[in-house]
């Protein structure tokens, strides 16, 4: 009894200790978790939102801060894993930070988002587009991305009315993102009287698609939208031009970055990809860009500004407000707009972006992109 | 869908050939230990990656080094993976096995578990986690077929992957059923206790086991590399849960059936993306395991096993 009275006594004097060190730092310091892959296949997407974070961050505070305070800009990994995601969400309720950039992947967003609901922390996401994240009645979240049913219906225009491909075949990932993209494009589609031949899921880690590849090349297949991201529809490019099947390719955004070049080389020449305006060539961001570039990394990123745009948000929330109270914020940031990189913002009652555009661009095999609309 | 077409049927065997003796490959590793200390070696997965791993950074280097002449690459890349992999497979058995021989068999089964997570983090930390790809080495093919129309495809890559895979069973099958050392293993596999007392170092004939079986592992890993060009630390998983499932299939433990079920569960997964939908491959191939493990409990080449006392 003695003993256990006297380590509940230090437990409660640590505890003491430990509660009025945290607000001792509170005071001076305003956290920012940034909580995206940093590691695993997706990471460099995580590399954009890292950067683009951390410079909005490193820029307001070189201005003095929010209110007097520093901000800081917390990175945690959650490799795109959903299960990994919950961790870093409880870890970032343990800690108390109450704003979240982030996530990064849909399938990760998702499972976090809820406990941020819960615990009344504020969360922009920069990068997760799949509807289901805003369709749960939740008040905490928010994104600075359009969503699948923007951009699908954009990929699915497109293939409807300009592509017109006699056999059409949508394949996807079997991921939230990936196969909700994928469901959605092939919704327009209908909609505009093609039927696709074939709408199928792959494995995700799947390395081998020559029999996939064989029977559509059978089937004549002529175009293929692919719902998911990089490594696996480099494998498939690259086994498409190997076994002489010359469709043509379109992915969403999750496609859209310099390692599919590395994977599929020259046979990514040509690749259709939708990805949000590149707002790095905005004149109104040439000098962000530069400040960028002097640190040699590349704005051009699709992730790169709405990331700097959702620390914007939340510091221009916390200024106008004139609180940090995450709920009171985030009723702010639904009857107000921002002026950000990505442009004017406002939100819709659901944590949308009322207005966000998705542009078609041509992919080529020296990873570079141009605009083809 | 549409019509049944005789050549689409050709290209699918060739596709599910090629698979299925990467399958081999990797599940002979599985066949083999089994086969002699009765146990699953868990990390072989994870051997196979780093076979994959090599091959590919020694291919990248030959290529900056500016050697282009493909046998001599094929060559160094094989000698210095099954080189760098077989030491890897030696430190697991030495690491993970030996020092509990004679433990319950859960837990070495346990601490190869531990191997693997180890293995898969280690590489993970030293070359990123990112996937490292590579543009193909080896490149065109013979096309069959009517101009115009649908053709058979058959690549340089896919007829090496066969020659390759041909030789190196055909090298073990004689090394095994030849050699003095392979008489040991045999003799191991019949009964340990007894070849012991017979004079047979077995730790000896056990460590060479798992060597034999890293090593063709890291010529599995190095086709992969050549063919795919895509490595990541993850591709142990799938890789060696496929491998394990045809050596199962073949019948663990024969080492005729682990090539016989890498071939089958190939030709499965190809047909079933080809005829049903690319979703159910993997339902096809388990469940085709349950079919034959259902009926024939040993596998297909498996023998009735006797219970060792």
């Amino acid at each position: 009894m003695n003993t256990f009275s006297r380590s509940v006594l230090s437990a409660a004097v640590g505890a003491v200790i430990l509660g009025l060190g945290g607000l001792a730092q509170a005071a001076d310091v305003i956290k920012i978790a940034v909580a995206g892959p940093i590691t695993g296949p997706v990471a460099q997407y995580g590399d954009m939102q890292m950067i683009g974070a951390k410079m909005a961050v490193e820029q307001i505070n070189a201005k003095g801060g929010v209110n007097g305070k520093k901000l800081e800009a917390v990175l945690i990994d959650d490799v795109c894993e959903p299960k990994q995601a919950v961790a870093v969400a409880n870890q970032i309720v343990n800690q108390k930070i109450k704003y979240v950039v982030g996530h990064l992947c849909s399938g990760s967003t998702q499972p976090a988002s809820k406990l941020y609901e819960e615990e009344g922390i504020l969360m922009i996401t920069p990068a997760a587009t799949n509807p289901a994240i805003t369709q749960q009645g939740y008040k905490m979240v928010f994104r600075t991305i359009g969503t699948d049913d923007q951009q699908g219906p954009t990929a699915g225009k497109y293939i409807a009315t300009q592509i017109k491909p006699k056999k059409l075949a949508i394949l996807h990932d079997k991921q939230q993102y990936g196969e909700g993209i994928a469901k959605e494009v092939k919704k327009t589609v209908e909609a505009a009287g093609m039927k696709p031949v074939l709408f199928e899921g792959i494995n995700k880690g799947q390395t081998d698609f020559s029999a996939l590849i064989t029977k559509m090349k059978k089937d004549g297949v002529d175009f293929v939208y692919y719902g998911g991201y990089h490594p696996e529809l480099g494998l498939l490019l690259r086994q498409s031009r190997e076994q002489g099947f010359d469709a043509k390719y379109m992915g969403p955004e999750g496609v859209g970055n310099k390692d599919i070049s590395a994977i599929a080389g020259p046979a990514s020449e040509g690749l259709l990809v939708t990805l949000p305006a590149d707002f790095s060539t905005d004149p109104a961001n040439a000098e962000l860009v530069a400040a960028f570039k002097a640190k040699n990394q590349d704005a051009s990123g699709p992730f790169v500004m709405p990331s700097y745009a959702a620390v914007e948000i939340i510091t221009d929330a916390i200024k106008g407000a004139k609180t940090e109270d995450p709920v009171k914020l985030a009723e702010y940031i639904r009857k107000n707009s921002f002026q950000t990189p990505i442009g004017k913002v406002a939100f819709k009652d659901n944590g949308d972006l009322k207005e966000f555009e998705f542009v078609i661009f041509a992919w080529h095999a020296d990873a570079t992109k141009t605009p083809v609309k | 869908m549409s019509g049944f077409s005789l050549l689409e049927f050709i290209q699918q065997i060739i596709n599910g050939l090629t698979l299925g003796s990467i399958y081999a490959l990797i599940a002979i590793g599985y066949t083999m230990v089994y086969g002699i200390i009765g146990m699953i070696n868990f990390a072989h997965g994870e051997i196979y990656m780093i076979g994959a791993y090599v091959g590919l950074l020694v291919i990248t280097v030959l290529g900056l080094l500016g050697v282009d002449s493909i046998s001599l690459v094929l060559l160094a890349t094989l000698a210095i993976s099954i080189l760098v992999t077989g030491s890897y497979g030696w430190t697991v058995e030495r690491l993970a096995y030996r020092p509990l021989r004679g433990s319950p068999r859960l837990v070495p089964l346990i601490s190869a578990i531990g191997v693997s997570i180890f293995l898969q983090n280690y590489v993970q930390l030293g070359q990123g986690a990112r996937d490292v790809s590579m543009q193909p080495v080896l490149t065109g093919g013979w096309r069959f077929g009517p101009e115009g129309d649908f053709q058979v495809y058959l690549s340089y890559m896919q007829v090496l992957i066969a020659v390759v895979t041909v030789s190196f069973m055909t090298g073990l099958t004689l090394f095994i059923g030849r050699s003095r050392m392979g008489r040991a293993c045999r003799a191991c596999s019949e009964d340990r206790a007894m070849a012991n007392l017979l004079g047979i170092d077995t730790d000896r004939v056990i460590a060479l086991t798992f060597v034999l079986g890293a090593a063709l592992a890291a010529v599995a890993g190095v086709l992969v590399s050549m063919y795919y060009g895509l490595v990541n630390p993850f591709i142990g998983f799938i890789a060696g849960l496929k491998a394990f499932t045809a050596a199962v299939l073949g019948g663990i433990g024969s080492i005729p059936g682990a090539m016989l079920g890498g071939v089958v569960l190939g030709l499965a997964e190809s047909f079933a993306s080809a005829y049903l939908q690319t979703e159910y491959k993997d339902v096809v191939a388990f469940g085709l395991l349950i079919g034959v493990l259902l009926v024939r409990p040993t596998g297909l080449l498996g023998r009735p096993d006797v219970e060792k006392v």
